[in-house]
């Protein structure tokens, strides 16, 4: 199996571990990822509000082109890219009249794209493409016993709703965290906002949605949060302290992405289960799985 | 009794400004909400909203204009689809969100922080291509001046030293894309057939 592969910003800056885990379990699956040659913002949930959508779309779309001359499907594991490419891909393969202006303005370029390619969201892809049977293969550390809050967050399955799980209580994600062979507990919070980038313009927005969020996965005996998410996980593990200080909270809960998890259960070499990144530490949770700094 | 503390003039409802919202990318959608508040109810952030969208597209069809574009609604929106998922009637409510957004900074309406977090945002892409987190918040401390800064700075000091220690915030920028002539170019002319399509 090859794909192209969509790493977007984050992974270039705070969900650092999230590049090093993803890259290491697809390398251990034995998948060939090509990352898309010089790929541009997706634009995020912002360019759109700014600059509307058209031209966020078709800014979009250049990545679009620049896969289709690979000619291989695309992989998204962060959200909003997600939404973005997927969201872009669909108009230029059902809209005649997006295609014809958006390729009209891509030619600027030299550049075209024909809608001839699947945006894959990483989760869906990993149980559609790669298979649990074979995800339940590669365990050689089973978290037998390890209760974990799957945070799926709210773009990925809402993105087109039930075209691969339910947009408010999506079960996708609990599938794999079951195959890793821990326990996926009760989060009915678990497409619920983290508050995006409030954390920046209002942080109490973030601060109160973290705290919503990190009691829910408590409350079923959740050990430890997972998510596919950079922004959920960003907003959950680095305002943790300030979470935990606004609302008297003596507990703290890691926030893994859930590719580290997959790592740490294939039991690939430590330096790619990237946790020295992780700011709540989830060592104390993990060392029952021989897990140490 | 008459109730003789309401008026008998009749409210004068201001259409004008209704079209103006129509004619938006998405705001064609907007036509069909039948006021019945799934959006309010499932919004994340509604309480954080001076009105719900749902009321908000009733200041619309009112046509009050001003107190409108001053609501937070729009930038309350943390696009998270719940929403676009629910609303009966098919309104795709976080992309209405959008265009509000973008039509408000449009108009000169870029005094909330949230405002000056999307301009940032968007100078960042067209700065190098791509989104450096260190870049994207000088540039939103920049904007929003001296005083919110320090309050900032202060505020964040701790999350900003943790983030270092666990370098999960690099300092240093990353190249700009090769491509970010072309990139521009594609963006201004996609900007272009844009105008020109609303001009018809």
């Amino acid at each position: 199996m090859r794909y192209s592969f969509y790493p977007g910003c984050s992974m270039e800056g705070a969900a650092v571990p999230y590049l090093k885990s993803f890259e290491a379990v697809t390398k251990a699956l034995g998948i060939g990822i090509e990352e898309i040659h010089d790929w541009n913002c997706c634009g995020a949930t912002v360019a759109s509000g700014v600059v509307g959508h058209y031209p966020a779309q078709v800014m979009t779309a250049r990545n679009l082109a620049l896969a289709e001359q690979k000619g291989l499907d695309i992989i998204v594991p962060c959200s909003s890219c997600y939404m973005n490419l997927a969201i872009t891909n669909k108009k230029f393969i059902e809209d005649d009249h997006f295609q014809l202006m958006a390729n009209e303005a891509l030619g600027v370029a030299g550049l075209r794209y024909n809608g001839t390619l699947k945006v894959r969201q990483m989760i869906e892809w990993i149980i559609n493409d790669i298979g649990l049977d074979r995800i339940k293969s590669m365990v050689k550390r089973p978290l037998t016993g390890l209760r974990v809050a799957g945070y799926v967050g709210c773009q990925t399955p809402r993105v087109f709703p039930w075209t691969f799980d339910d947009p408010e209580q999506p079960v996708f994600f609990d599938k794999i965290i079951e195959a890793l062979g821990a326990t996926p507990v009760k989060f009915p919070l678990k497409a619920r906002c983290c508050g995006s980038s409030h954390s920046i313009t209002k942080p109490e927005i973030t601060i109160d949605a973290g705290y919503k969020l990190i009691k829910s996965a408590l409350e079923d005996g959740g050990q430890l949060m997972v998510t596919p998410c950079p922004m959920c996980q960003l907003n959950l593990d680095a305002y943790q302290g300030m979470i935990k200080k606004g609302y008297q909270l003596d507990i703290s809960i890691p926030v893994l992405f859930i590719t580290q998890l997959m790592s740490i259960a294939f039991d690939l070499p430590p330096d790619t289960w990237a946790l020295k990144y992780n700011i709540v530490s989830p060592f104390d949770t993990l060392s029952k799985y021989g897990i140490k700094p | 009794m008459t109730d003789l503390n309401v008026s008998s003039e009749p409210v004068k409802y201001n259409p004008d400004f209704a079209k103006e919202i129509y004619a938006l990318e998405s705001g064609e959608h907007v036509k069909l909400c039948m006021q019945c508040g799934m959006c309010a109810l499932s919004c994340a952030t509604r309480e954080e909203m001076d009105y719900s969208p749902r009321k908000l597209f009733l200041l619309m069809r009112v046509g009050k204009r001003e107190e409108f574009f001053k609501a937070n609604t729009m930038w309350m929106c943390s696009t998270c689809l719940m929403c676009k998922v629910r609303c009966p009637r098919g309104i795709p409510l976080a992309d209405v969100m959008h265009d509000l957004k973008s039509h408000a900074i449009k108009l000169g309406y870029t005094e909330r922080p949230q405002a000056t977090f999307y301009q940032s945002f968007w100078q960042e892409i067209l700065n190098k291509g791509r989104v450096f987190e260190g870049g994207l918040m000088a540039r939103y401390y920049l904007k929003r001046g001296w005083s919110e800064m320090t309050k900032g700075l202060f505020e964040m000091r701790d999350l900003g030293m943790t983030m270092l220690k666990h370098n999960r915030m690099p300092l240093k920028s990353p190249k700009s894309i090769k491509g970010l002539k072309s990139m521009k170019q594609i963006i201004e002319r996609a900007q272009a057939q844009m105008h020109r399509e609303e001009g018809r």
